[in-house]
């Protein structure tokens, strides 16, 4: 299958307003997402992601600010008239038609020869694995098979750009997985620049080439998934990016250390001078970021176990920690699966270095840790 | 604007330049279809019902009859020419006349149809809905032959009005209905269905809810499968008995379809003209008769009156305005959003 | 919304809710409700039935006060409706004006039902009202001042007026549940055709209409029924015999005093099978059409 030609796309100012609401559901979105990029919009459920891609595909207006797609000025174009092609979350086949007329639809709106169409099926087909039901309905195929279907539909065109919004939301967790990987190859091979949606972080960081974060219609930050792990812009980020989460915390700052529990953490130079008067921090580490350590050790707090998980391969412990200060819900902690505390035991615990993230109390956003 | 060198569909040439126009143009440019497909309609609608209706509140203001309804008096001259003048009897402007006419009894009996109509709207309305609600549960269970009761349940419903009005007509007739032999061969007197006032509207009340039943059943039908199943298993297992999980979960669940029915049934109902008109045709002495056909015999019987006829039609519309907006008030507070 | 199948069967809903099977149903139960179904589809066919046996007896038989079911069963009513009157001609002239109000009717009130379920457009909740108020204004007040709009567009005596008539009555509702019918099918469908390059209107009858068969059989149904045998507007609007259409023209056999009872249960037969092969052919989607449309005020 031959490669498409892939443009890159640009947001500016991006805004969305639903009408009757006041507050933007997409508020002045800068984006640019390179030609042949995989880029995942994440964020919690509501925070505007699908219309920040229906807004590139042309089906959400546009209140404020521009779409390129490439160099061309798309913001009011009519969706046809983009070059986009989406998969929807439920996939959005017509009943009516089978799977290769579905597929194929596309192209023989746009005036291409029979002969052209059914090849370039095929072709799709032979890729997703759909070529024993060309001449099935929908209703007749298992919800994998709908969801390449609506994958082949989107290939077939060869269009500039991909847009997905949460397309494996309805698949059972196994295929789930598979898939992802599936489509994540797919669209290295294709090369066509893809905006994929999803609220799951671990797909997220498992797809994108970029993923862009986004909460109340704001964009976050935009990073590689790895740089999202280890340099989140801000306390939200650093929260929703990671599994299990970022332990985060905020704690008052004595003497150019954190009080977390009864014990007190140093913190670097930098971060304190950032903290200032406030007296103030919010405390980030990760459950990898923690090491065992002994009652009485520099830099060490003390945690409560109240359930230890043992995964095989590693083993979680949740824990509340002890002392007066506690500001954070639980603390967990990843452990090496063997000798693990029990429930109810005291383990002191050190942040390793280069573990530890600190953010601003009021603004949320990421201090200097160096 | 750039047009990039991507495949696929060519732009469309109709393609409005962006950010020139404006918001107004925006909003024609995306809602300009919308108009377009409801327009027919609605052109249809003004011109056949909007405009006359406009006319009717006018005319009902005035004494047009088909008497004095040109406002000139023409006389050919020799000449092959015309000269017109006023007519002196033209139609005028007379006020509330015509409503204090009507409401008062003056011309046309107002109070007697408008009881007629509201007995008659509330017993067809009511067994129908009952009737259909009664049907629609029997049929909404599995059993043999289901589909077969169905089609034969909903068949009078493709019965043409006036010919199911031209039937029970037959069956009531005095001298040789079904039913008059049927009470004479089981030693009864037969009745003189239409000579009173109430015997009248029997009959057509009762040719009115077999020819409405099959709607309402097809629609609460309908309502019934919306109701999601598991609603009633989880009743079952909360112990509930075949009534209570009907009052509970049958009776709210066809809330939106009852609203929606009652209302629309009570406004065909209200102005159902065929079968009054054909049935009991107002017998005895026009006592069996409902504002509609009542109305159409004082205004278009002998001289047309036109604007007696626009009074009964802003009567009965407002009459009906005032129900809907009853009814809908009373749904809300209930919390139903119609 | 989990299911990804979407309108795969836009009736699915019918198959999914219908209560499992009661494991057993007491005879008594069962006689009660089959005895109750029974006697239902007694009422409710025993009129017509009535009507045909009386259109096979001679005249004399029909106004009888006997009550029996044959008497000299013969087709001779038929025979004399249809030979010896214009019954044929009035017969064509419905269907003719039966079929075209069906086609504008179906077209007026999908593409309005398509508009008023799919576009947020400035006006659509008023045109709402205005739909339900256009039911409230008695029809046969309203004929006088249609007339005098048809005579002045030159249209009496035309079957064009006729057709304009009935689609005022029939639109209103037909579009209002088309609606409701097409508030049902995902509007992902459509998004996915505006992508896949179609217009609004090509978006319309390619990929939306094509899904909306039983409330378009129910539209079919409903706008035939109401043009086919409808009486007032074409005594009216129909001047010459050649013009008249079935409902009026049978008016001809009610004289005041003397009316025809065999031509006129004969013709009543007559007129009623064409509508009850329509309703056979909508039958199937008359529940899934309907209520799709009652259930979104
Ligand atoms: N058609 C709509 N009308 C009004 N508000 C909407 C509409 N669609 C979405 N919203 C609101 O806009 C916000 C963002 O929605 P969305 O982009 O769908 O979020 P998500 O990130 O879950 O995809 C939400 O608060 C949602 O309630
Ligand atoms: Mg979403």
């Amino acid at each position: 299958m031959s490669t498409s030609t892939s443009s890159s796309v640009t947001f500016s100012g991006a805004t969305r307003i639903y009408p009757g609401s006041d507050r933007p559901a997409v508020d002045a979105l800068d984006l640019h997402i390179e030609a042949g990029e995989f880029l995942v919009l994440v964020g919690p459920s509501g925070c505007g992601k699908s219309t920040s891609l229906r807004m590139l595909a042309g089906l959400e207006e546009v209140d404020a600010g521009q779409i390129l797609i490439g160099d061309r000025d798309v913001t009011h174009l009519r969706p046809k008239d983009r070059d986009i092609a989406m998969v929807f979350q439920n996939y959005a086949l017509y009943p009516h038609m089978t799977v290769a007329e579905n597929m194929g639809f596309a192209l023989k709106i746009a005036g291409v020869d029979k002969a052209t169409v059914r090849k370039q099926v095929e072709e799709a087909a032979a890729i997703l694995d759909l070529a024993d039901y060309l001449d099935r309905k929908p209703k007749a195929l298992s919800g994998g098979q709908r969801q390449r279907v609506a994958m082949g539909r989107a290939i077939v065109r060869q269009p500039s750009v991909f847009c997905m919004d949460e397309p494996l939301s309805n698949l059972d967790a196994k295929l789930r997985v598979s898939t992802r990987t599936q489509i994540a190859s797919l669209q290295r091979r294709l090369g066509t620049t893809t905006v994929y949606v999803t609220h799951d972080q671990v797909e997220a960081m498992t797809m994108g080439d970029r993923v862009a974060v986004l909460k109340d219609g704001l964009l976050q930050q935009v990073d590689t998934p790895l740089g999202l792990y280890e340099k989140p812009a801000n306390a939200f980020v650093a929260g929703f990016i990671g599994s299990p989460a970022m332990n985060l915390g905020t704690f008052s700052v004595v003497d150019g250390h954190a009080r977390i529990g009864d014990g007190l953490v140093p913190l670097p130079r930098s971060t304190v001078e950032a903290v200032g008067a406030a007296g103030q921090v919010q405390v980030g580490f990760r459950p990898e970021a923690l090491l065992p350590a002994s009652e009485g050790d520099p830099g060490s707090f003390a945690v409560q176990a109240l359930v230890v998980e043992e995964l095989g391969s590693d083993a979680f412990l949740y824990g509340d920690l002890v002392g007066d200060d506690l500001r954070a819900d639980h603390v967990v902690v990843r452990l090496p699966p063997r000798g693990v505390p029990q429930k109810g035991e005291t383990v002191w615990f050190t942040v390793e270095p280069g573990g530890l993230h600190a953010f601003d109390v009021e603004t949320g956003a990421a201090l200097p840790t160096h | 604007m750039t047009l990039s060198s991507t495949p696929g569909p060519t732009p469309d040439h109709a393609q409005p330049a962006p950010s020139r126009g404006g918001r107004l143009r925006r909003s024609f440019d995306r809602h300009w279809y919308a108009w377009a497909m409801v327009l027919p309609t609605v052109v249809v609608l003004a011109v056949l019902i909007g405009f006359p209706l406009v006319q009717g509140i006018w005319q009902s203001f005035t004494d047009l009859n088909e008497s004095n309804q040109r406002s000139e008096v023409c006389t050919k001259t020799l000449g092959g020419g015309e000269t017109c003048k006023p007519n002196p009897d033209a139609a005028k402007f007379v006020g509330l006349d015509n409503y204090v006419d009507v409401v008062t009894g003056e011309r046309g009996r107002f109070w007697l149809w408008f009881t007629n109509t509201v007995v008659w709207t509330f017993a067809c309305v009511s067994f129908h809905y009952l009737l259909g609600l009664g049907l629609a549960v029997m049929l909404n269970r599995p059993m043999r032959g289901r589909g077969l009761y169905r089609v034969l349940l909903i068949l009078p419903w493709a019965v043409p009005g006036f010919v199911a009005a031209f039937a029970w007509r037959f069956l009531f007739n005095e001298n040789f209905g079904l039913f008059n032999s049927l009470l004479t061969t089981v030693g009864l007197d037969p009745v003189d269905w239409f000579s009173h006032r109430w015997t009248s509207l029997f009959t057509a009340i009762t040719t009115n809810i077999w020819m409405g039943v099959p709607f309402m059943m097809v629609a609460i039908l309908g309502g019934l499968q919306s109701i999601n199943a598991d609603l009633y298993e989880a009743a079952e297992m909360d112990g509930a008995s075949a009534w209570q999980r009907f009052r509970h979960i049958t009776l709210p669940g066809l809330r939106p379809i009852s609203a929606t029915v009652i209302l629309l049934g009570t406004i065909w109902t209200f102005n159902m003209f065929p079968v009054i008109f054909f049935v009991t045709g107002g017998q005895p002495a026009g006592e069996s008769e409902i504002l509609v056909t009542g109305a159409f015999r004082a205004a278009f019987e002998g001289v047309r009156n036109y604007s007696l006829a626009a009074t009964y039609g802003v009567l009965i519309l407002s009459l009906l305005l005032v129900f809907a907006a009853t009814y809908r008030r009373a749904l809300r507070s209930q919390g139903e959003v119609w | 919304m989990a299911d990804p199948t979407l309108a795969q069967d836009a009736g699915a809903h019918t198959r999914a809710a219908t209560p499992r099977p009661r494991r057993t149903r007491s005879p008594l139960a069962s006689v009660a409700l089959h005895g109750t179904l029974g006697l239902a589809v007694l009422v409710a066919l025993f009129p017509i039935v009535w009507v045909v046996l009386s259109s096979l007896k001679p005249g004399y038989a029909i106004q009888s006060s006997e009550i029996t079911l044959f008497v000299e069963p013969s087709f001779d009513n038929y025979v004399h409706v249809l030979t010896e009157t214009s019954f044929p001609r009035w017969f064509l002239n419905s269907a003719v004006v039966a079929a075209f109000t069906m086609v504008i009717g179906i077209t007026m009130s999908a593409s309005a039902g398509y508009a008023m379920s799919r576009f947020n457009f400035p006006g659509r909740r008023g045109l709402m009202w205005v739909f339900l108020v256009t039911q409230m204004f008695p029809v046969a007040i309203l004929i006088v001042p249609i007339y005098t709009i048809m005579a002045n567009l030159g249209l009496i005596d035309t079957k064009l007026s006729l057709i304009i008539a009935y689609c005022t009555v029939a639109v209103p509702f037909c579009a209002w549940m088309m609606r409701g019918y097409f508030d049902t099918i995902p509007k992902e469908l459509d998004e996915a055709a505006a992508l896949d390059g179609l217009g609004p209107f090509a978006t319309f009858y390619r990929v939306v209409l094509p899904l909306a068969r039983p409330g378009l059989a129910v539209t079919a149904f409903y706008t035939f029924l109401t043009a086919w045998g409808e009486v007032a507007y074409a005594i009216a609007f129909i001047q010459t015999d050649e013009n008249l259409t079935l409902g009026a023209g049978l008016q001809q056999f009610v004289p005041r005093f003397n009316p025809q009872w065999d031509s006129l249960t004969a013709g009543a037969v007559l007129i009623t099978v064409p509508a009850a092969l329509v309703f056979f052919f909508a039958q199937k989607h008359l529940v899934a059409g309907l209520t799709a449309g009652g259930t979104k005020g």
